[in-house]
């Protein structure tokens, strides 16, 4: 009666049998991880509009060829300042016309954020940046705020318009982008049917467009006055007296939506006028998907124009994803005729144009860098996208400044007019996706299942590697009881079960050590006039020195007493393996892009890491093979050669310096990328872990 | 004292008699199927707020400005408007909301009365007015004073789904809701006819668990179909109109005040392919037969007036000469009229028979007999009883007089 054990639950039977079939679970999963990555292409649907309420393109569009030479006439009047003295004369000139159409304007002045790293500012979103000591008045810039008030309206609620230009030297497409938005204005001031404030954003990018942006966005949230007390001083000085009339901030409702306008001079390779849109802000978070919808809806229907989201190029010249879209086609062509309502294939030069387009939605994510002044509104939960529009193949912007006005101008009402019949914040369709065309997504659903496969191994071989190490012990055990005369007081058995403790003290302490190391470019930063291939160069030799110093100052990670050095090694790997898996898991909530990037280096690498002088004793050819993919898994998940590989392969190898590491990583740390903290906290000392595996010492 | 005698019999045959029909007549059939339609009510009820549910308002409001164009005065509209389009700020026409891209026609004009308009058009307040069961400070105006003589017309129209209809985007008015609220209806005498007509998608199940007599439900759609728009207004920008409600329209466009024109011609209007759904309506609850039954029955206030030479002797009146206020070309719908005014004079029947020492004169009973005998559809029996009275008082008075 005593053996009638009762039997484990099935949850429990089934958690051991894959505990104990890892090998054969970790290679099926990560096999399916990567899989599954490459099929996203096909898996992605066609957006569609989610939101009721939108109604994108069911009014005609009401911007008339009045409303579109009046813009025209204001471009050609921004031109003629040819030289710029003051910066002044543009944001004047708005807002006299802004004047003229009734709408209440006002001038904001900032000055550039000088991006700086602050090691306890991640995670804080946007603050006041630090002002440097030494401005003067000329330096400010000056973003000029028109603002439509709704006629029967609530005024809760904003649409913001942008349109980013040098003030100091105003290019032809530049002024082309205030003359679509002036000739926009024009219309929506005299329009019955806004339910919205209009804004309009005429933001000086001499410090750069997002600064401007960011500048005006933080001004506009916190209710401080900025910059003013400075402008103050400035006042007396160079401002016409309107200048300080319009000085005071002017608030409209909260922003339901933001577009920002550009015009670039780069003529495309279509034959049609193409629009980019831009839409990933910080962190990978992107705006609802329904904006980028209706944009697209209307660019694509209502105006004819030819709607591009960033793409990989160099991916579309490469064979193996041609042949694997080869293969998804024939496979699809195969299902299609066993049953006509398995439609999944698509065609090669579609599923290679959105695998290029995939990896680089999935490469902006993970980045964490806003790719337009966009970025800045996603800081208050405003979504916005920049749209960037360019002239048709073998055309320039000169003779063809009227139609692009027309359209653009149309497009834009189009989208205003949509967001306007918005009742709720954009709410509807997804935050989380991956855009594999303009019109195609794959949401947060189905990429998941990429990223779960992967990291899916991981504490199943941390148990097993566990149990390993615990069912090794009692042989050695029962050697030491043997050896030792019973009256030693320590009470071994229960000591040895903790062991683990010495190797997750271990882990720890390299944890300790990359923390070291994520802040220690606070104090690089610090030394004046070095070059960045100095200053990596410090940061290396300083995280180093660290790194050798923790370890000594830690002692012997094992205690001698129970040192049996077999079981050591698999103990460390148990206990890294989890560690990786836990901050890959917290890594895929902030920024899912960058774990599931991440996740595809680190798995690999801490799942196949074994003593390379285990494998040098065993002497076979699995052994070797073993050994030689450790070695390349090691060399490849170092940062700084995974940055040069990409780098080299995305761009080519010819102009590439040492020190281009550090500016990468300090535009990380400027934008308060998440991706900085995940590179520095779980990707690296996983590699110093692993290094220190493969190293070990029998 | 031989006359009086005999007079005195006649009376208690009559009331013999009486005994013996009234509870297989008046009792047999429930009570409002015999009383005469005198009076028109109309619920109409738009659903759903939000400016991209304009083309419901305008349906509701389409529908009321047509039944009240075909003669239900304003005081007998219930009109329930969840939201005000004509007010909101996305509105191209400020105070304006239209049924059709070419503008013609402003809905929204001086001479529209909303009863109950935007959050207290809700699940409750719907159901208090068909039911009756008001707070007390609920003014008349807002309230269905509906008897037992009324036609009610409810029309409904938002968002639906299987066997619910949502008001508000936030509660759902459930089939068996409206089913409940129909029978309290009738237990409380408050319709003799009831039309329901629902444009809202999968409108048909709504129906599903109606169960009391005299109740006629169209709706715009079947189960698991939608319900589309109908066009596009790209001025305003948003669609103004249902299908089903804009070829109900179009129909009622063509009519007046007293057109003929049958429910059936009606409900057979509807196109399928035009509706891109299917109408369905429901007549098992309804008892009179479609063709025979204008639709200004429900969407009008049409009914028969009753001539009387001296209206404060209501019991003196003579039944044989009864007109409708027609107009004299439609001489056959008053003939029509007029075989359903075999109806009328039961009602004074019966308080006949509480106040027996009301002078009435025997003969005028008489013919009301005659009448009921008329509708009876168990003649047989009937003739078989009268044939034993007969026996019974020709034997009683032979033996009397012998």
């Amino acid at each position: 009666m005593a053996e009638d054990k009762p039997k484990p639950r099935p949850i429990i039977r089934i958690g051991l049998f894959l505990i104990s079939h890892s090998l054969l679970v970790s290679v099926v999963c990560c096999t399916a991880g990567v899989l599954s990555l490459l099929l996203l292409p096909v898996l992605g649907k066609n957006t569609y509009i989610s939101e009721n309420a939108l109604m994108p393109g069911s009014a005609r569009p009401m911007l008339s060829n009045d409303d579109v030479s009046e813009g025209e006439r204001f471009m050609n009047q921004i031109l003629r300042f040819d030289t710029m003295n003051t910066g002044m004369e543009i944001p004047e000139m708005i807002t006299a016309h802004i004047m003229d159409l009734g709408g209440e304007v006002s001038h904001h002045k900032f000055l550039p954020q000088f991006n700086k790293f602050h090691p306890l500012h991640f995670f804080l979103g946007p603050d006041a940046g630090t002002i440097p000591e030494n401005y003067s008045c000329s330096s400010y810039g000056i973003n000029t705020v028109g603002i439509i008030r709704a006629p029967r309206g609530d005024g809760k609620e904003a649409i913001v318009l942008v349109t980013p230009y040098n003030s100091l030297k105003i290019t032809r497409a530049e002024a082309l982008s205030l003359g679509i938005a002036y000739a926009l204005f024009s219309l929506l001031a005299q329009v019955t049917w806004l339910s919205k404030d209009i804004v309009w954003l005429a933001a000086d990018s001499r410090h750069g467009e997002y600064t401007a942006v960011a500048s005006w966005l933080r001004d506009y949230h916190t209710a401080s006055f900025g910059d003013l007390k400075h402008s103050e001083i400035c006042a007396a000085s160079n401002l016409s007296k309107m200048e300080t009339m319009h000085n005071s901030f002017r608030h409209a409702g909260t922003m339901a939506a933001a577009l920002v306008i550009k015009v670039t001079n780069r003529s495309t390779e279509f034959e049609k006028d193409a629009l980019t849109i831009y839409a990933e802000a910080s962190n990978g978070q992107m705006p609802n998907l329904d904006l980028i919808n209706i944009v697209n809806y209307l660019a694509v229907h209502a105006q004819g124009y030819r709607v591009k989201v960033e793409k990989i190029w160099s991916l579309l010249n490469v064979w193996w994803l041609k042949s694997l879209g080869q293969l998804i086609e024939m496979l699809g062509k195969l299902a299609g005729s066993l049953n006509p309502q398995w439609n999944f294939g698509i065609p090669v030069s579609e599923y290679v144009e959105c695998t290029a387009t995939l990896a680089s939605s999935l490469y902006n994510q993970a980045l964490g860098v806003p790719t337009g002044p966009h970025g800045a509104f996603r800081d208050y939960q405003v979504d916005a996208i920049t749209m960037e529009i360019s002239p048709k193949f073998s055309s320039s912007l000169n003779n063809r400044q009227y139609e692009i006005l027309l359209h653009v101008g149309r497009l834009v009402e189009g989208v205003v007019r949509s967001v306007n019949n918005l009742l709720e914040k954009f709410h509807q369709s997804f935050f989380l996706y991956l855009l594999t065309s303009p019109s195609r997504f794959v949401s947060v659903g189905v990429y998941m299942i990429a990223f779960a496969l992967l990291v899916a191994p991981l504490p199943l071989v941390a148990a097993s590697l566990f149990s390993d190490a615990t069912k090794s012990n009692p042989d050695a055990e029962e050697d030491k009881s043997a050896s030792k005369p019973a009256s030693t007081l320590q009470p071994a058995p229960t000591f040895t079960s903790w062991k683990w403790l010495y190797a997750a003290k271990q882990v720890l302490v390299v944890h300790l050590w990359s923390a070291i190391v994520t802040l220690l470019p606070y104090f690089v930063d610090q030394i004046p006039d070095s070059s960045p291939t100095t200053k990596l160069s410090i940061w290396i030799v300083l995280s180093i020195i660290t790194l050798l110093f923790l370890d000594s100052f830690s002692g012997s990670s094992f205690p001698s007493t129970i040192r049996s050095r077999d079981t050591e090694w698999i103990l460390l790997k148990s206990v890294t393996v989890a560690a990786t898996f836990i901050g890959l898991c917290l890594m895929s909530v902030i920024n899912f892009a960058t774990a599931e990037i991440g996740a595809l280096f680190l798995v690999p690498m801490c799942l196949t890491a074994v003593p390379l002088r285990l494998d040098n004793k065993v002497n076979t050819l699995r052994a070797l093979i073993r050994g030689a993919c450790n070695v390349i898994f090691i060399f490849v998940g170092f940062p700084v050669t995974v940055f040069f590989v990409l780098k080299g392969a995305l761009e080519g190898f010819d102009n590439m310096r040492f020190g281009d590491f550090w500016n990468w990583a300090e535009s990380l740390w400027a934008w308060n990328s998440a991706t900085y903290i995940y590179m520095c906290m779980v990707h690296l000392p996983c590699w110093v872990l692993c290094i220190q595996t493969l190293l070990h010492r029998f | 004292m031989d006359s009086s005698f005999k007079s005195t019999t006649l009376i208690s045959i009559f009331l013999l008699f009486f005994c013996n029909a009234i509870p297989s007549i008046a009792f047999g059939s429930s009570s409002t199927a015999t009383t005469m339609h005198t009076n028109n009510w109309a619920v109409l009820v738009c659903t759903s707020r939000f400016w991209f549910n304009y083309r419901h308002m305008a349906n509701t409001l389409s529908l009321y400005r047509t039944v009240k164009r075909l003669g239900i005065p304003d005081e007998r509209i219930i009109l329930m408007l969840a939201d005000d389009m004509a007010c909101n700020a996305r509105n191209k026409y400020p105070a304006q909301v239209f049924n059709n891209e070419n503008h013609r026609l402003n809905l929204y004009g001086d001479n529209v009365e909303v009863d109950y308009r935007g959050y207290e058009v809700t699940v409750e307040n719907f159901l208090r007015v068909l039911t009756g069961r008001h707070e007390t400070a609920v003014p008349r105006s807002k309230r269905l004073l509906s008897d037992e003589g009324s036609h009610i017309l409810l029309y409904m129209t938002g968002h639906g789904g299987d066997e619910f209809l949502k008001f508000q985007d936030s509660e759902e008015l459930q089939s068996h809701d409206l089913a409940d609220a129909v029978k309290q209806m009738k237990e409380k005498r408050r319709f003799k006819e009831l039309l329901i007509m629902v444009d809202t998608c999968q409108a048909s199940t709504l129906f599903s668990q109606l169960q009391s007599p005299g109740v006629l439900a169209i709706g715009s759609s079947m189960k698991g179909e939608n319900s589309y728009s109908h066009h596009l207004d790209s001025d305003v920008g948003v669609s103004v109109v249902d299908r089903f409600t804009f070829y109900t329209l179009a129909f009622f466009e063509r009519l007046n005040m007293y057109d003929n024109a049958s429910l059936s011609s009606l409900f057979n209007s509807y196109n399928s392919n035009l509706l891109m759904s299917t109408a369905y309506y429901r007549t098992d609850l309804y008892g009179r037969l479609l063709e025979e039954v204008p639709v200004t029955n429900f969407f009008g206030s049409v009914m028969e007036t009753i001539h009387t030479d001296s209206p404060y002797r209501a019991f003196s009146v003579k039944y044989s000469k009864s007109k409708a206020e027609i107009s004299l070309d439609q001489s056959d719908e008053v003939e029509q009229r007029r075989l359903k005014i075999s109806d009328v004079p039961q009602e004074l029947i019966d308080s006949n028979i509480t106040d027996k020492h009301a002078t009435c004169p025997v003969t005028r009973i008489w013919n009301a007999i005659l009448g009921r005998i008329e509708m009876m559809k168990e003649l047989d029996s009937l003739v078989n009883y009268g044939l034993i009275l007969m026996f019974l008082i020709v034997t009683g008075s032979s033996w009397f007089s012998s």
